[in-house]
């Protein structure tokens, strides 16, 4: 299984703070999304990524607590009982 | 008029104890940014009796600051925010001893040695991976940041967890101004100093741990990081 974990407007956005998902052979982050997608029915995959595939600047992801841009980014490949979490931080002070 | 350190400190000694107490007025913190996070945090941090505290900021005082910045007032407009907070926290507590810190952070900026802790307290992250490459092994960091209703907290031990750029990379600014209310900054600076003061006492609770905190619905949650 994936474990989902889902902070700040994300959270409120889906209305839910974890999600778990099966994990299936060649997962990646991109293919997770994809099917989060289908699952929670909230349009929320344009607030992470813009159209050309890119995480917009803003939201982080991390797999086992290591942000994907210093992984391979959506193509990251996942392993059965990784955690990811999605989390836009705050930047104001 | 003055007041000895048991009168001044007589409630909060109550709840934390002598020993607790005399960490604190032995500790030296910096904080970075004396705007609307720093501004509540430095007072804070000198109304509890703090030994040394370092201040850095090169902003002046402007209107849009007002809601939030919890040390100044109408007549501070146009003067230097530096000067101003190390005046108002001399007023609040003599016996802390402040010393400001000129100048913007950029990569020639050197943590002051000896500091037992940072409190970032800055409003954009190219300043705070500056800040945060600048400490020294061992030192503690801790990050408040928010956003509308959301804010974090998170605490850091420099050269033992994740480096701070790599934990929020891609956490670029936003284009324009950010939404900041006066009650989450309060909010999210009292966090921060409740962990600050933690961390004086080597008990750090939010180390690799960002509390996630939403005044939408009252929730508070740990990112593991």
């Amino acid at each position: 299984m994936l474990q989902l974990q889902f902070f700040g407007l994300i959270r409120l956005l889906l209305k839910r703070e974890a999600l778990e998902l099966a994990w299936t052979e060649g997962d990646t982050v991109q293919r997770v999304l994809d099917r989060v997608q289908v699952q929670v029915a909230v349009p929320f995959i344009q607030k992470l990524i813009d159209d050309q595939g890119t995480p917009h600047p803003g939201t982080i992801i991390l797999v086992n607590r290591r942000n994907i841009l210093h992984l391979q980014g959506l193509q990251t490949p996942l392993a059965d009982g990784d955690t990811l979490a999605f989390f836009p931080p705050g930047a104001g002070g | 008029m003055s007041a000895t350190g048991a009168e001044r400190y007589a409630r909060q000694v109550l709840h934390w104890g002598a020993e607790k107490q005399q960490q604190i007025q032995n500790s030296s913190l910096l904080v970075a940014g004396v705007g609307g996070l720093g501004a509540t945090v430095s007072q804070l941090l000198v109304r509890a009796g703090i030994g040394h505290l370092y201040l850095v900021d090169d902003g002046v005082l402007d209107w849009p600051d007002l809601n939030r910045q919890t040390l100044y007032g109408e007549k501070d407009i146009g003067r230097a925010k530096l000067s101003l907070a190390r005046e108002r926290l001399n007023q609040i507590n003599s016996a802390t001893r402040i010393i400001e810190l000129h100048g913007r952070i950029d990569d020639a900026f050197q943590v002051p040695a000896g500091v037992d802790g940072v409190a970032d307290c800055l409003d954009n992250y190219r300043s705070r991976f500056l800040l945060y490459r600048a400490l020294a092994a061992g030192t503690y960091f801790v990050h408040g940041g928010l956003d509308g209703d959301n804010g974090q907290v998170l605490t850091l031990l420099a050269g033992q967890s994740q480096p701070f750029d790599e934990v929020f990379a891609g956490a670029l600014q936003p284009q324009g101004s950010i939404p900041v209310t006066p009650d989450n900054v309060v909010v999210i600076a009292g966090l921060m100093v409740n962990e600050l003061f933690n961390v004086l006492w080597k008990t750090p609770k939010m180390l690799d741990r960002c509390l996630v905190v939403s005044l939408a619905d009252f929730s508070m949650a740990f990112l593991e990081v």
